[in-house]
């Protein structure tokens, strides 16, 4: 396990929005795909994935319904909606220019100033 | 579309909460065995895998907070959290419990009772179209007819031919109508199939209202079955016999017959065909207590009024009001609101100068010019009943929201002391995590359960309170325009009330808990902590009751006017004997009578009610002693020349024989009426001290004789003595009423023959039949009784009956009574300031008893250390009672000022007393102060009987 970052304020909801985009995912399974994908290298914090959960499917960006586990267990998986795909759309777009922004100014040299 | 999203999922959380904690704890759990799980494959064993996944995984409990929190739910738990905690306290405590809401149903139910007849009488709109367009000529609140005087203007009056030509042409209002000043009572019969009137059956009698064509349409009103009047029914003087219903007439008489439009009835024994039936909640324009029954077009005026046609050019006759409907421009314009009121004046000045014709003296012209027809705004309708009881209610109103504050003060005192009290159960809570937001909530919850609780208790008490208020107000009428029933208005009112009470004594007790430090509460006993709080602590239960007596001193001082007032317009010489006295009215018209039949009927009617037992002597007259209505005229005396424009007014009254020995008036001079003044003897009439004085100021008005200026009664009378000066009307008038009295007995029963051929009146003018003269009737008769007067009544009406069943007896009352109609409003302000301000001057006691024990209470250390260390009885009991005396006078201090301030501004509603009398305040003062000793000086006591070992030992 390679060191790990710790989670930018806000920026749960998005990964949990991109992790259920490529699939129907169970909260346990939700953890793991993140966890996955960043190379092991984030860790969300246990206390905060839950409430998220429930937030984004309040908000009408997720939808749950019970299905079967892997291990054939039931289990609740969510998945996103209409909205969440618009949502995580923009979340994406608007994250892509905040990071290139935010790298160009840290670019700078001196003489370009 | 997102909000909806989460309502919908809100709702859900909200309806579905049990399945859904359990998905979520499953779901939960789930999650702690897929971590095991992974930990089994890794090569943890089972058991010490479930371990670690648990402590990985963390609290459960805490998890599902979070998540309430996340979906917005938590505010809510805790919410119905500390409702069923603050049901709990507040059941644990059920005597401070009774009093509060016993205090707050009382309070919040008198504003709420006040506050349901201010909103019937004064906030109301009519139910009609733009009620806000509506605006009535003059002063329309009082009716009648008034005629061969100059009236220098028109006045709320207009005569026939005037209102005909403004409905015509309404300038630049929407539109003008009329209507009878007055309505009075018409017999209701129905009609039989064929036609003929049942005249077995018993007639109703129902006041109707005399109205323009165009009324109901410029009114803006519109029917619940059939129709209205319309112009066409108005066209012709003595055509149209139309009538509208009213929905209680039609409800209570006609049991709502659903055909009734197109059918007749008989109003004083005419058909008139029913064209419509108004809605419930419509009584006209004018608003009268007995609201109005029926509508008929002023072209009826002959059959529904029973006298002479007043529809005639220049009659002279001033009987109707006029209202308009303002352009919508106006409404909102001012400019354009002064061109409507400039056109109005302009019109009545021109009616003025074509009434009096001729060339005019340049100072009349000057007069006319002068003339002015205010416009007054009509949308709450017209209303006698605003106008007298309108000042009391805004009184009462200011009363008992003043009880109100006093009551507030004391639950503010309460739940101070208790929150001293739960100061460490406070503090427990704030050591264990509580956030003082939370405290603060769980106070204003508690305290908005006691207001709302008492509100609504209030509620139920008002119903029954205004129950009480309209029967005082209806003086005997069974059916009247207020209805204690609360509609949305009055609900919404003390819904708003309660929440504001709640706050108010909330507010303080609550911001005091949440002051309450932690640590340094648990570390002290209870007793200690109570006292530690200091002078900052003692200083609002201080201020409160300071307050307390300030206000009560003004309810007091308020209440102490009112009852002088009511005590001095009672006390006052009226000039005739106040007891023994019977009245009744009687209507001989509506029974049939012509006026040649009076003298007959008059004489047996004395004949058998002098026959009576315990009846020492028995007068008819035109109106009683004290009356509301008055008959009267200018008089023209011969041989005197009055000044231009010298007010020759006087009162009228017909009277039979032994009408002063009856009424108890006595004579100055002269002689009374005898059996002597008959028909046939010599016209004589007899005049009040005001009257002789103003005339004869001599004195050599006995001999001399006075013409009455109607021609149906003109005379000349020969004044054969003077009577004493009565008040004969409302008891606040100071002013001195000139009053002539001729006998019954002596009025021809036929009009002279020459004023029937003067107009050209509806009626055929023919020379040859002999008019009528209405003016024979008596509608008053007066029994002087030997014993109580209330026995007799019953022998009354078995006497008149004898003499003719039909003859109507409209209302029986003794000469009280018949006073205490003209002083309902003083009575009704002056009993309940009384009672108000002794529930405050209660409340206040129970403060102050309240604050001074828990003094002593809170005290108890120190007394007890003052008793070891040996101070005397006398000087523990100063203490104490030092202190409320310092509170009582910096309450007096601040009272007196105030009330002095307050009290002028009811300087109009009293009688016979400043509004700084002496007595009142001085009277008033004393109350409160031993009040004061009173709460003050059982706490004292106790103080006294503190037992040092044991105060020293308690903590």
């Amino acid at each position: 396990m390679g060191k790990q970052i710790d989670l930018l304020q806000g920026t749960l909801d998005m990964l949990i929005l991109k992790a259920v985009s490529l699939g129907p995912l169970h909260g346990y399974g939700v953890l793991l795909r993140i966890q996955q994908i960043s190379g092991e290298q984030l860790e969300i914090q246990q206390g905060s994935l839950y409430p998220a959960l429930y937030r984004l499917e309040h908000q009408g960006l997720i939808a749950s319904e019970w299905g079967e586990s892997d291990n054939k267990r039931k289990a609740k998986f969510y998945r996103l909606t209409a909205a969440g795909r618009r949502q995580l759309q923009s979340e994406t777009e608007k994250w892509n220019r905040m990071t290139s922004l935010i790298a160009s100014i840290l670019r700078t040299t001196p003489e370009e100033v | 579309m997102k909000f909806f999203a989460r309502l919908r999922s809100w709702l859900k959380w909200i309806v579905k909460r049990t399945p859904l904690e359990t998905a979520m704890e499953a779901e939960l759990r789930f999650h702690v065995e897929s971590i095991a799980e992974d930990l089994v494959h890794s090569g943890v064993p089972p058991q010490e895998a479930m371990r670690r996944a648990r402590l990985q995984f963390g609290g459960m409990e805490s998890h599902k907070n979070a998540i309430r929190a996340s979906l917005g739910l938590r505010l809510r738990d805790e919410l119905s959290m500390d409702l069923r905690y603050s049901i709990r306290m507040l059941a644990k405590s059920p005597s401070f419990t009774a009093i509060a809401l016993l205090s707050l149903a009382l309070g919040i139910g008198g504003n709420t009772a006040i506050f349901t007849l201010i909103n019937q009488v004064m906030l109301r709109n009519l139910p009609v179209r733009n009620p806000e367009q509506l605006v009535a000529f003059g002063d329309s609140i009082f009716g009648g007819v008034a005629g061969g005087i100059d009236l220098g203007g028109f006045g709320g009056y207009f005569p026939w031919d005037f209102t005909r030509s403004m409905q015509t042409d309404p300038g630049p209002f929407q539109g003008i109508a009329a209507y009878g000043s007055f309505s009075n009572k018409v017999s209701i019969r129905p009609v039989a199939a064929g036609g003929t009137t049942d005249a077995s059956s018993p007639a109703i009698l129902a006041p109707a209202n005399l109205v323009s064509g165009n009324y109901f349409s410029v009114l803006g009103a519109q029917p619940l079955l059939g129709r209205t009047i319309q112009p066409s029914d108005d066209a012709t003087p003595g055509e149209g016999a139309v009538t509208v219903l009213s929905y209680h007439l039609w409800q209570q008489s006609l049991s709502s017959d659903p055909h009734i439009v197109g059918k007749s009835i008989a109003i004083n024994g005419t058909p008139f065909e029913v064209v419509g039936v108004m809605p419930q909640g419509f009584l006209g324009i004018k608003q009268e207590l007995e609201p109005t029954e029926l509508w008929t077009p002023i072209s009826m005026q002959t059959v529904v009024l029973q006298q002479p046609s007043m529809l005639t050019a220049h009659s002279g006759l001033y009987f109707l009001h006029l209202f308009g409907r303002l352009s919508a421009q106006a409404t909102s314009n001012k400019a354009e609101l002064a061109r409507s009121q400039n056109w109005l004046n302009q019109q009545a000045r021109n009616g003025i100068r074509e009434r009096e014709g001729g060339t005019l003296s340049a100072d009349r012209q000057l007069g006319i010019s002068r003339v002015n027809v205010p416009l007054v705004p009509a949308a709450h309708g017209v209303s006698l009943i605003r106008s007298q009881y309108g000042e009391s209610l805004k009184i009462l109103m200011i009363v008992v929201g003043l009880v109100l504050l006093i009551a507030c003060a004391n639950l503010a005192n309460f739940l101070l002391a208790r929150a001293a009290t739960r100061k460490r159960e406070i503090a427990t809570r704030l050591a264990l995590g509580s956030s003082r937001a939370r405290i603060v909530r769980q106070s204003l919850i508690e305290t908005l359960l006691l207001s709302l609780t008492g509100g609504a208790l209030g509620l139920g008490i008002a119903f029954a309170a205004t129950r009480v208020l309209i029967s005082v107000v209806s003086q005997g009428n069974s059916y009247i325009a207020m209805d204690p029933a609360p509609d949305a208005t009055v609900a919404l009112f003390t819904l708003g009330l309660s929440l504001l009470t709640g706050i108010l004594f909330g507010l303080a007790p609550a911001l005091a808990a949440a002051r309450t430090g932690a640590a340094r509460n648990l570390s002290v006993g209870t007793r200690t902590a109570q006292s530690s709080g200091g002078k900052s602590a003692r200083f609002w239960p201080k201020t409160l009751v300071t307050a307390q007596v300030m206000l009560s001193l003004l309810l007091l001082v308020g209440s102490g006017l009112f009852l002088r007032t009511l005590r001095n317009l009672q006390n006052q010489d009226y000039g005739f004997e106040r007891s023994h006295l019977l009245i009744a009215e009687v209507n001989e018209k509506l029974a049939g009578y012509k006026p040649s039949q009076t003298a007959g009927l008059h004489q047996i009617l004395v004949e058998r009610l002098s026959a009576l037992p315990g009846v020492r002597s028995v007068a008819l007259s035109a109106t009683p002693p004290i009356s509301g209505g008055t008959w009267s005229s200018s008089v023209t005396i011969p041989g005197y020349t009055p000044a231009p424009n010298e007010n020759r007014h006087s009162v009228l009254n017909r009277v039979s024989g032994r009408y002063f020995e009856t009424a108890g008036i006595s004579m100055v001079a002269g002689r009374p009426f005898n059996d002597a003044d008959s028909a046939n003897s010599q016209k004589v009439a007899i005049i009040n001290q005001t009257l002789a004085s103003h005339f004869f100021p001599k004195g050599d008005a006995v001999g001399r004789s006075i013409i009455i200026d109607i021609d149906s009664v003109k005379g000349p009378w020969q004044i054969v003595g003077i009577a004493r000066d009565t008040k004969s009307g409302n008891p606040r008038d100071v002013d001195r009423v000139a009053m002539t009295y001729i006998p019954l007995a002596q009025i021809d029963p036929y009009l002279p023959a020459d004023s029937s051929a003067a107009g050209a009146n509806g009626v055929a003018a023919n020379t040859a039949v002999r008019r009528e003269n209405q003016d024979c009737f008596a509608y008053t008769i007066l029994l002087r009784t030997a014993g109580d007067p209330a026995y007799t009544i019953a022998d009354l009406r078995a006497a008149v009956t004898s003499v003719d069943p039909n003859l109507p007896l409209v209302r029986i009352t003794t000469i009280q009574d018949q006073m205490s109609n003209f002083m309902t409003h003083d009575e009704l302000i002056s009993s309940l300031t009384s009672l108000f301000s002794l529930l405050a001057l209660l409340l206040a006691a129970i403060g102050l008893y309240g604050v001074m024990s828990y003094n002593v209470v809170r005290r108890t250390n120190e007394i007890g250390i003052r008793i070891a260390l040996g101070a005397q009885t006398p000087a523990v009991q100063w203490m104490i009672l030092g202190e409320s005396l310092v509170l009582l006078a910096v309450g007096v201090g601040l009272g007196l000022p105030l009330t002095l301030l307050t009290t002028r501004y009811i300087k109009d509603q009293l009688f016979g007393l400043s509004s700084l009398d002496l007595v009142t305040f001085t009277v008033a003062l004393v109350v409160v102060s031993m009040m004061t000793l009173f709460a003050a000086w059982l706490p004292a006591r106790r103080a006294t009987k503190v037992d040092p070992m044991v105060a020293l030992r308690c903590d």
